[in-house]
């Protein structure tokens, strides 16, 4: 037996640490067999037989469940071990002091990667401690959630202000004379900007296929964003096109398909949604590792099989007004002015000089503002900038509503926020309090994953999206793995959760008594924190 | 809840007939005070229609504030009215020491000015007017335009009829349009600016309810133009938008209902106009009304107009008899006025409609 | 006894509501049993009172009054209303029978659970609303010659409304928008054009009974609000029909999403030209191709010590003849094998 010297990697250096119960262990090997990181292993002990002095020297050899000590193969605490042991032998306990990233950055000089979100998440979220306390109870009754009809959508588009519509009347009736820039009406959630790479083709579909259904058979007229990572051309030239909206990021990852498909489509995609940068790594441009960069996404994505980095910025734009002239016209001028054209950054102390900038483009050729926050998540981040980098969306959210109704220019740039909502589990509530606060609507990407099985947390368990050995099947890009995801189920779960939430959503707009979203509707919200009221003003209450 | 009423009739009205409609609906108010506004003046002020008429209530440095700014400014006086007051002993009012009401010849640079320039004058003035009052808190500027009357007051309805002689007709106070509302709004304080109906540049508006979207209103009011202030109830809300849909931008008024209760997504995209209709929904959002309410108005064609919130959550009936027509919130009170009408022309309007009484006194009725 | 007659206005004093009120308690107790009110606007009037003696009918005859008449009004008492009320006539009538000669306002009969409302013109929003029958009494009528406004039988759970529908041909709908949502039990009968009801109610053709019962009905009905001219207009059934509850089973039943898949969706899934999936879902520790990993044997390692074989859980390894087997079909790539092995035969390769 080797000799343990004190410069190694040791058990007690990693974040996971294996309890397991031998008594309880039928060595059926289910537990090594699932495992994506390949972190635990059986293995063979030597025991002695007995503490007989007598019988001093023999021994025996146990089969055992071991965890590997390795910088690569180690245990992210995703659980499916302990998931599927018939007699609950084994356990992963959370390791207090650990020390692998260090020893990860000491031996491999290179910055620590990970996906999922921030983990130094420690401190209360202002949306937990804002409520909705402005109850209708006798002057203007509460409506009822079941009983009245309460209509859920929001513009989508450049909104202009009533006195630029150009309208003239003819025969006591408005007509239009000019065409004006393209606006929709969607409903204010939008499943998030994840790409396929980012995750599986099952989980893709999976949303794909819910958007399609909430729209065609529900009547709900959600969107989802594709992420930049290439676009299956059959779901171009389909009809289901009007419900995406396409992504174009920095990497301009896909967009040769897009292009090559345009002549054929024969629905206008729903949106374009340009990503200028990510609440979770604010600064830092798209990662998708060499590991998931699996055959089909090389082909759609045009690439070959290595890490994939996205610049931090748009390559060529020198400034906000470049990028309105060059991303938003062009993208505006490919889909012939009919498509609304929105951009994506993350939240900064910086955020409102450039929703100014863009409220006050000439062109109007700016559709919507998606803001996100710090507690986003990603699919692949250095961790310095995951757990450093970033802004909370609800203030930025706020100043930026508060800057437009400054110069009485409130929904004509619609606001969507996004970046850790659903966090405390009240993804419905989250939303609305951000649409009190000024946003039209909000985008997620953290729900879609945890609705299809994520075992990921806020605090360190799995964390692994970057791996492509995402134990659901969600994140991966090893076949056997994705294919652990079961599409229909996934789909009809992410159907049943949007109802629950537009259930709830009517359950909160009913007792402030609105029928319609209550954008900017600040006076309805309370909150317990003298500081967060000044910030937001919004009521303090005690 | 409030009681409000409008009346319009071919013939000059005394201000008594609205004491009278409010009367029987007496239980639906909480008896804080009574406001009217009367507009299409006959009586003493019949001769200067085209001139401004100012109404102010105050104390006596307030008047002579008002005065000096007047003057300063270059209007003169031409005619000044003031009520008989009946201060008997008991009387439920909080009455202030002056009423004032003046009609007043326009500056003589102003001698060819036009019919805008005019007005401009006039709302600025009486923004600076009600600027100097309130910070001198030293009274109420309630309506400053041509052939235009308000009075309002705290108290009971009864009692300030009799402390201002309302209660018994006489040829000298009428109009043709008259508008009141029993109550003062006791939600908040009580407030003179806070009582229905309120005035803006010929427009009139009075509101049984409650309007839920008075913040995302009111925030987006407060910038769309200067005219636009005091928010000291939520109905102001309301005129305010009558006016800007149908004064600043111009739009024929049945596309009012179509801002303020939008019809939804799915039932406009079956309709012809569904682009106009979405533009306006998604233009003038921040005006949206939601919360029960019936609101009344009065436009500068002298047309009565009345809309409901559109879950039709407050009551108004619309009668008509001979030369006269009211709107009002119960039945009772028309019945009390016009008890030989013919009851099967009166007029329930619902939750998509808006109904107008032209200036010839005949009904349009539009569905949203 | 004379009929008792007040006169709630004198100069411009007008009696209150209360003052009303206590009057006519006051006289009830005095045995009065017959009144005609000159009300203006007040409220209530009718409401929660009955004759002193059993055998008597409390008669009301009113004009003007304000909003409420008849609520909460008891078995034994009838109100007339000439001309028009306000909101909430006959609100939770429990057994009188109310009569507006005219039209009535938003509400009307709102919560009514015995005896029957009688209006002569039309009625506002929300009418009808929650209307209720308790099975050990006469379920409650609600008869109205016009139309209804808005919203109305929401969340009716009894009794029987008749809409005549009387001279409202010009009307897209006799019982407004969104009538009848929530509504579980009773039934409306309409006569008319009906349109934007709520999906949790059918309409349905009358039937004998429902005939039976609309004729019996409708001469008291015209007599009451002085119609009878209208009889015949009104008893031919050809416009007519009733709104009843849809069965539970009935209600709305959306495909789920695996038929939508099945039917709408792209044949060989979206990214069918893209990756090779045959739409299995695997399971925790499959086998075969499905694995994580698999074992490899190496036969100059071997020692032939069976260690293998004896401890692999899924009995995957045999032994033929010198050579040493895992059956990929068996085995889950768990690693015992590779553990177990004295001399590394065995090692875990990636699948």
């Amino acid at each position: 037996m080797a000799a343990v010297k004190i410069n190694e990697l040791h058990k007690s250096d990693l974040p996971w640490i294996l309890e397991y119960d031998e008594s309880k262990c039928i060595q059926c090997g289910k537990c090594t067999a699932v495992c994506s990181f390949n972190a635990i292993k059986p293995a063979v002990e030597i025991r002695k037989k007995s503490n007989s002095i007598t019988e001093k020297n023999k021994t025996e050899r146990v089969l055992v469940i071991k965890q590997n000590i390795s910088l690569d193969n180690y245990c992210r605490g995703c659980g499916m071990c302990a998931n599927v042991c018939p007699n609950g032998a084994i356990r992963l306990i959370r390791n207090k002091d650990d020390k692998y990233s260090v020893a990860y950055r000491a031996n491999k000089a290179d910055s620590f990667k990970k996906g999922g979100r921030s983990n130094l998440n420690t401190e209360g979220r202002t949306l937990d401690k804002i409520k909705i306390g402005r109850i209708s109870q006798m002057t203007d009754p509460s409506l009822d959630a079941q009983r009245h009809t309460f209509e859920l959508r929001t513009p989508f588009g450049r909104v202009l202000k009533a006195d630029k519509l150009n309208f003239d009347v003819k025969d006591g009736k408005i007509v239009e004379t000019t065409q004006l820039p393209p606006n929709r009406w969607i409903y204010p959630i939008i499943f998030g900007d994840m790409s396929i790479g980012a995750v599986s083709w099952r989980m893709w579909e999976a949303m794909a296929i819910a958007t399609a259904y909430l729209n065609e058979v529900m009547g709900i007229p959600i969107r989802m964003c594709t992420g930049e990572g290439g676009i299956p051309t059959k779901l171009l030239k389909s009809r289901y096109v009007k419900y995406m909206i396409l992504q174009i990021a920095s990497g301009h990852f896909g967009w040769n398909r897009i292009i090559k498909a345009m002549p054929d489509m024969t629905e206008d995609p729903a949106g374009i949604l340009i990503k200028i940068g990510q609440g979770a790594k604010p600064g830092d441009g798209g990662l998708l590792l060499a590991s998931k960069v699996a055959r089909y996404v090389q082909e759609i994505r045009g690439v070959p099989r290595a890490d994939l980095l996205s610049p931090p910025t748009h390559q060529g734009l020198y400034s906000i007004e470049e990028s309105v002239q060059k991303m938003f016209l062009s993208m505006n001028a490919a889909f012939k002015f009919k498509v609304p054209v929105a951009i994506k950054v993350a939240a900064s102390v910086t955020s409102v000089p450039v929703y100014n900038n863009l409220l006050r483009d000439p062109y109007n050729i700016v559709g919507g503002f998606f803001l996100d926050g710090l507690a986003a998540g990603t699919g692949a981040a250095h961790e310095i900038s995951l757990n450093h980098t970033g802004h909370p969306i609800t203030s930025k959210l706020r100043d930026c509503y508060l800057t437009a109704v400054k110069q009485g220019r409130q929904g004509e740039i619609p606001l969507f926020a996004g970046g850790g909502l659903g966090q405390t589990g009240s993804f419905a509530a989250d939303a609305f309090k951000l649409i009190c606060l000024g946003a039209n609507g909000v985008f997620t990407g953290r729900m879609l994953l945890e609705i299809a099985g994520c075992v990921g947390s806020d605090t360190g368990k799995c964390n692994a999206c970057n791996t492509g050995l995402c134990p659901a099947g969600i994140a991966a890009q090893n076949d056997n793995l994705v294919k652990r995801l079961d599409v229909d189920k996934v789909a009809q779960n992410l159907v049943n959760y949007i109802l629950a939430t537009d259930i709830e959503l009517k359950k909160l707009m009913a007792p402030i008594g609105c029928s319609s979203l209550p954008i900017g509707r600040s006076d309805a919200l309370i909150t317990v924190d003298k500081h967060i009221s000044t910030r937001l003003d919004i009521q303090y209450a005690c | 809840m409030c009681r409000i009423g409008a009346i319009k009739s071919k013939q000059k009205l005394h201000p008594s007939i609205a004491l009278k409609l409010m009367r029987s609906q007496q239980e639906g108010h909480d008896d804080s005070g009574f406001a009217f506004v009367m507009q299409d003046m006959g009586g003493i002020f019949e001769n200067y229609k085209e001139l401004p008429l100012m109404s102010m209530a105050g104390t006596v440095e307030g008047a002579r504030l008002a005065e000096d700014i007047l003057r300063d400014i270059g209007f003169t006086r031409v005619m000044q009215w003031s009520p008989d007051i009946n201060n008997k002993k008991g009387l439920k009012i909080e009455a202030l020491p002056i009423y004032m009401f003046e009609a007043l010849q326009y500056p003589k640079s102003y001698k060819h000015a036009t019919k805008e320039e005019k007005e401009e004058l006039l709302i600025d003035t009486s923004i600076r007017l009600r600027k100097a009052l309130e910070g001198t808190n030293s009274g109420y500027i309630y309506s400053f335009w041509p052939d235009t009357l308000t009075l309002k007051e705290i108290g009971s309805p009864k009692d300030i009829g009799i402390y201002f002689n309302l209660w018994e007709e006489n040829k000298d106070l009428t109009s043709s349009i008259i508008t009141a509302q029993c109550r003062q709004n006791t939600n908040y304080d009580i407030v003179r600016y806070a009582a229905h109906p309120f005035f803006l540049e010929g427009y009139t508006g009075l509101v049984n309810g409650e309007n839920t979207f008075y913040e995302k209103n009111k925030s987006y009011q407060e910038r769309l133009y200067k005219g636009y202030l005091g928010f000291e109830s939520d109905s102001q809300c309301l005129l305010y938008t009558l006016h800007y849909v149908h004064k600043i931008l111009k739009w024929p008024l049945q596309y009012f209902k179509h801002t303020i209760t939008p019809l939804s997504y799915d039932e406009i995209i079956k309709r012809e106009d569904s682009d106009i209709l979405l533009r306006i929904k998604a233009s003038l959002e921040h005006l949206e009304v939601n919360g029960p309410n019936t609101f009344l108005g009065v436009t500068p064609d002298k047309e009565l107009i009345c809309v409901c919130d559109s879950k039709k959550l407050r009551p108004v009936v619309i009668g008509k008899h001979n030369d006269t027509v009211i709107m009002t919130s119960e039945v009772a009170g028309i019945n009390d006025l016009m008890p030989d009408r013919n009851t099967e022309e009166d007029i329930y309007p619902n939750e998509r409609e808006t109904v107008v009484i032209k200036d010839d006194l005949t009904v349009e009725r539009w569905q949203q | 006894m004379t009929i008792c007659k007040i006169k709630t206005l004198k100069n411009n004093n007008r009696m209150s509501t209360q003052e009303l009120l206590q009057t006519i308690y006051k006289k009830i107790d005095e045995g009065q049993s017959e009144f005609e009110i000159e009300a203006c606007g007040q409220h209530d009037i009718g409401g929660a009172v009955k004759a002193k003696s059993d055998d008597k009918t409390l008669l009301f005859k009113i004009t003007n009054p304000g909003q409420r008449v008849g609520a909460m009004a008891m078995d034994g008492v009838k109100i007339v209303v000439e001309g028009s009320a306000p909101a909430d006539v006959g609100w939770l009538n429990s057994g009188a029978e109310i009569v507006v000669k005219g039209d009535a306002g938003d509400t009307a009969a709102h919560c009514a659970a015995g005896g029957k409302v009688f209006i002569g013109g039309r009625v506002g929003t929300r009418s009808g609303a929650l209307m209720k029958h308790d099975p050990r009494f006469e379920p409650p009528q609600f008869w109205v010659l016009k139309n209804t406004g808005s919203f109305s039988f929401e969340f009716m759970g009894g009794g029987i409304a008749v809409i005549c529908g009387y001279d409202c041909d010009n009307l897209t709908s006799v019982l407004g928008n969104r009538s009848c949502v929530g509504m579980v039990g009773g039934v409306v009968y309409v006569r008319g054009n009906v349109e934007g009801l709520a999906n949790c109610v059918e309409k349905l053709p009358l039937d004998k009974l429902d005939k039976d019962f609309l004729k019996s009905g409708m001469p008291e009905f015209l007599q009451e609000i002085e119609k009878t001219e209208l009889e015949e207009e009104l008893l031919d059934f050809s416009k007519w029909s009733k709104i009843l509850p849809l069965p539970k089973e009935l209600k709305e039943k959306k495909q789920p999403v695996k038929d939508f898949i099945k039917n709408e969706w792209f044949k060989e899934g979206l990214f069918g030209d893209l990756v090779e999936d045959d739409g299995k879902v695997y399971g925790l520790a499959e086998t075969g191709d499905a694995r994580l990993r698999k074992p490899e044997w190496d036969k100059d390692l071997c020692v032939a010590c069976d260690l293998c074989l004896k401890n692999c859980p899924q009995n995957a390894i045999k032994k033929d003849l010198t050579k040493y087997i895992s059956e990929s079909e068996k085995c889950i790539g768990c690693g015992i094998c590779a553990a177990v092995c004295p001399r590394q035969a065995w090692k875990m390769k990636n699948c």
